[in-house]
């Protein structure tokens, strides 16, 4: 099927069939590998990314349920995902880096809809994105100062 | 001029003495009054802005001209013979590449990687290469595989009572362990039980392979890219310079993935025969049931000690499961070299069943031997009446009880007692209640090895722009040596950390690097580092000395520029480097031998605080407090990163992670992060981590590893804390709600 995305303010235009996963789709045929995949079944948090603003686990949405939407990934830009590379530089929160593109798009859909967090919202608002080398208490310091930046 | 020595070097505890390649010219080391800008300052990652736009490309983002997919048959029984397999069938299909069985692949590691005897359910079959994921399932399914079902044992007891052995049970003795029991004024018995826990790096095992001019290459998801590059020219039976294996940026190992695993054999073969690069990723579940595991152990202990705590005898054995096949790890190691006693047995049963295969997981044995022992030692310290921290600091030893070896340097000592200052330990009875949530303190000590050692070559080069690169053969598996080498560079050139450019995890570009195991990368490449950054060094300044007319021992080189020790003369290095035109300067370096009849250890101490709720059995962590003594801290930001990262998988195995098999059936039933519970943000504690940070007198730079130290005590003193909230011993970990209801009961 014939698939219209805007990409991070990109149009594509795609024919695919539609039994394809989101997250395949953004990595193969739109060619930006920064979203990674890490369990494919939605238990994990790796290939979040933002339809229409709403976080959205990409392995476990259909391409062809987002017709016409507005993805961003992590090669987008934006004053908040600044930001926030900032903070998660600044705060070391990542060691191999292959959870980071979903923590960043997590991050800002939290700040987004709560641009002012507690501790607690944090820590709600992350816990679906899984970081297995344990840079935790760095993302959370990383969220914390790219909320009090904005 | 370079001349061969024989050095002894160590790998998660085995030691073997090699041959190896010495320069005289070696770097020479920190003055113990120099003043360092650069070392021992944090510093952010300088992979960070590729990693955070996406733009760092790993294993499994790697896409070639013509590259097809990869998928792997797997067994879904415990144990079972393949009685049919249609390969002609698989490969007839349309889109379909290459369909291999057993037999077809070189072995690896003197075992088939497909097999017509799978002895586990999850075992590789057969694997087929196709034009999309979607044609590769389909040919799996063509496959029609027909098995005989076997016999199984995948319980641990079971399998002991059967008394069926991957290799021979090992008994090591030292001193009369009988007759020191029976005079010790105090005497535990003890049993503790650890769980099967499961690497999970969020990249599942990958590898694209592609042959060219028989020559083959293959990205690999590894850890040791010279250690899979050596593996794949042995079995293809190419030189090894025919094989390149690229790892620039691969998503976690955690000692999981070693050379180039079975997926990198399946996929070089699966190119060779279909002419196409092959691309093979995992699924989460193949991660989770053949991609190996830390074995799952019974241990039990008889410690007895005098009236004043000291300890008189020990005796462990562990059971363990180890599966198939595998690394047996060094379980009792602790109990034979934390503490000092004369009189100590250990026996090792490694037991063979029908689950997968051992490999190493951060701190392999010496993980879930510290849980058994650092419990067992504060039982007996509670019989005894005597304070955890006391019966530790009495039982002190400093050198290595086996081989009467001294370290090369040990400051456990002041991990323990600063860890337990910051913790406020002397008031932890304080933290007692009565009430439904309970809360305790606990700790637990730590040693482990990480020396590194030779071989590890660098190159660095600095040309007109004054940004050097580094070209080295290590691999940066997350832990932050691309950052910590970049800082030695920067050190020894006067330039910015973000400066430096850094290449490495390609085999064909550089000289030969260390795995990334062991807690050993660092300590081997950083000499190295050092050695051909202070090459370069010494003829950028013999070139401004000859610019300038001033002697080259009054310049210094620091802040992007060299100037004069007096202050008089200031020039931007670029001037100087301006000069080369289209040559560089090259410096070359190589690590040297390590110190002779010494053993290099790393201790550390770390106290728990934890709050059980005893109505529903959860259990919160909410303090930890670690401190470590791993020589000289490089950045001291990528440290605290790789404690936090060790606390937070070591809780992991404390309280929620546990791969569950039906013993019915033989098959995991939780091959996937929605029943294999890793931590969350919201299990993190508050993490307060500090350094010995005193370089190790003996070795180069002072380094010791660290990846491996920060997860070794934290189970052993969550475990303590558990007692101490609640005055109850559990014995088993994980510690789930129920477990923990069962306790309390």
């Amino acid at each position: 099927m014939q698939l219209r995305l805007t990409i991070n303010d990109r149009p594509h235009e795609l024919e695919v069939e539609p039994h394809r996963p989101l997250a395949d789709v953004i990595r193969t045929d739109a060619a930006l590998t920064g979203t990674k995949v890490a369990c494919g079944e939605g238990t994990c948090g790796t290939c979040t990314v933002l339809v229409d603003g709403r976080a959205v686990l990409s392995c476990l949405t259909l391409a062809a349920a987002c017709d016409g939407a507005d993805v961003r990934t992590v090669e987008g830009d934006g004053e908040l995902l600044d930001r926030l590379r900032t903070t998660f530089t600044a705060e070391d929160a990542f060691q191999c880096g292959f959870c980071t593109p979903g923590q960043l798009l997590s991050a800002v859909a939290l700040l987004r809809a709560n641009p002012h967090p507690s501790a607690d919202e944090i820590r709600a608002g992350m816990s679906g994105n899984l970081c297995r080398c344990g840079a935790y208490p760095a993302i959370e310091r990383a969220v914390a100062r790219a909320a009090e930046a904005g | 001029m370079a001349r061969l020595v024989r050095t002894q070097v160590e790998m998660e505890g085995r030691y073997e003495e090699r041959w190896t390649l010495v320069e005289d010219d070696a770097a020479p080391e920190y003055a113990d009054d120099e003043r360092l800008n650069v070392v021992g300052h944090p510093h952010p990652r300088i992979s960070a802005a590729a990693r955070l736009s996406g733009a760092a490309r790993f294993i499994s983002d790697i896409s070639l001209q013509g590259m097809v997919h990869a998928a792997v048959l797997r067994s879904p029984y415990a144990n079972a013979r393949v009685t049919s397999l249609d390969l002609a069938a698989a490969a007839a299909l349309p889109g379909v590449r290459a369909a291999i069985g057993p037999g077809d692949i070189p072995d690896r590691d003197g075992r088939p990687v497909l097999t017509d005897a799978p002895a586990y359910a999850g075992a590789a079959v057969a694997a087929v290469a196709a034009d999309t994921p979607e044609a590769a399932e389909r040919a799996l399914a063509a496959l029609a595989p027909a098995w005989e079902p076997l016999a199984f044992v995948v319980d641990l007891d079971e399998g002991l009572a059967r008394q069926e052995f991957t290799q021979d049970p090992a008994e090591t003795t030292r001193g009369d362990v009988d007759a020191a029991l029976a005079a010790a004024a105090a005497v535990v018995d003890a049993e503790y039980r650890t769980p099967a826990q499961v690497q999970s790096p969020l990249e599942p095992h990958c590898a694209v392979a592609v042959w060219e001019a028989g020559s083959l290459t293959v990205w690999s998801s590894t850890q040791g890219i010279f250690a899979a590059r050596d593996e794949l020219a042995a079995a293809f039976d190419l030189e090894p310079d025919d094989v390149r294996v690229v790892c620039e940026y691969m998503g976690g190992g955690f000692g999981g993935k070693q050379g180039a695993g079975p997926e990198g054999f399946v996929a070089a073969e699966l190119a060779r025969r279909s002419g196409r690069p092959v691309r093979l990723v995992y699924s989460r579940g193949e991660e989770t049931i053949a991609a190996g595991h830390r074995a799952p152990t019974v241990q039990t202990y008889r410690m007895g000690a005098d009236a004043d705590g000291r300890l008189v005898g020990i005796e462990g054995s562990a059971v363990i499961g180890v599966g198939l096949h595998g690394w047996v790890f060094p379980v009792l190691n602790p109990a034979e070299t934390l503490y000092a006693c004369e009189n100590v047995r250990s026996m090792v049963l490694p037991v063979k069943l029908n689950l997968g295969f051992s490999n190493a997981f951060r701190a392999p044995g010496v993980m879930e031997g510290t849980f058994g022992l650092e419990q067992t030692l504060d039982e007996l310290a509670d019989l005894l009446g005597i304070d955890p921290l006391e019966i530790r600091l009495r039982n002190g030893v400093d050198h290595e009880q086996g081989s009467g070896s001294p370290y090369t340097s040990k400051h456990l000592e002041t991990c323990q007692r600063r860890a337990t200052e910051l913790a406020g330990w002397a008031q932890r009875y304080r933290l007692r209640s009565d009430g439904r949530v309970r809360r305790g303190m606990g700790m637990a000590s730590q040693i482990w090895w990480g020396g590194g050692g030779p071989p590890a070559h660098a190159t660095v080069r600095l040309g007109k722009s004054a940004r050097p690169t580094l070209v080295c053969g290590f691999q940066d598996i997350g832990t932050g040596t691309m950052t910590a080498s970049a800082v030695i560079v920067a050190e020894a050139l006067g330039v910015a950390v973000d400066a430096v450019r850094v290449q490495a995890g390609d085999t064909a570009r550089s000289g030969y690097g260390p795995t990334s195991g062991g807690s050993m990368t660092l300590a081997s490449v950083a000499p190295a580092v050092r050695s051909a950054a202070h090459d370069v060094r010494t003829q950028l300044l013999e070139l401004a000395s000859d610019l300038y007319e001033i002697a080259a021992s009054d310049l210094v080189l620091a802040d992007g520029a060299v100037s004069s020790r007096d202050g008089t003369l200031r020039h931007e290095i670029t001037e100087v480097t301006s000069k080369l035109g289209n040559s560089s300067l090259v410096g070359h370096g190589s690590r040297g031998p390590n110190p002779e009849g010494m053993r290099i250890h790393t201790f550390g101490c770390q106290v728990a605080q934890i709050a059980v709720d005893t109505r529903i059995g959860a259990i919160t962590v909410e303090r930890v407090w670690a401190v470590h003594d791993v020589g000289r801290i490089i950045n001291p930001m990528g440290a605290i990163s790789q404690v936090t990262g060790g606390v937070l998988q070591a809780i992991g195995f404390a309280l929620t992670e546990e791969r569950v098999v039906d013993p019915t059936t033989g098959t995991v039933v939780n091959a996937g992060f929605e029943d294999y519970k890793v931590p969350t943000m919201a299990d993190t504690p508050e993490i307060v981590c500090e350094f010995v940070d005193s370089p190790d007198p003996h070795l180069g730079l002072g380094i010791k590893g660290l990846g491996e130290p920060p997860i070794i005590p934290t189970a052993a003193a969550i475990g303590n804390a558990f007692a101490h909230a609640t005055g109850v011993r559990m014995r088993e970990a994980p510690y789930t709600p129920r477990r923990v209801l069962e306790a309390l009961a």
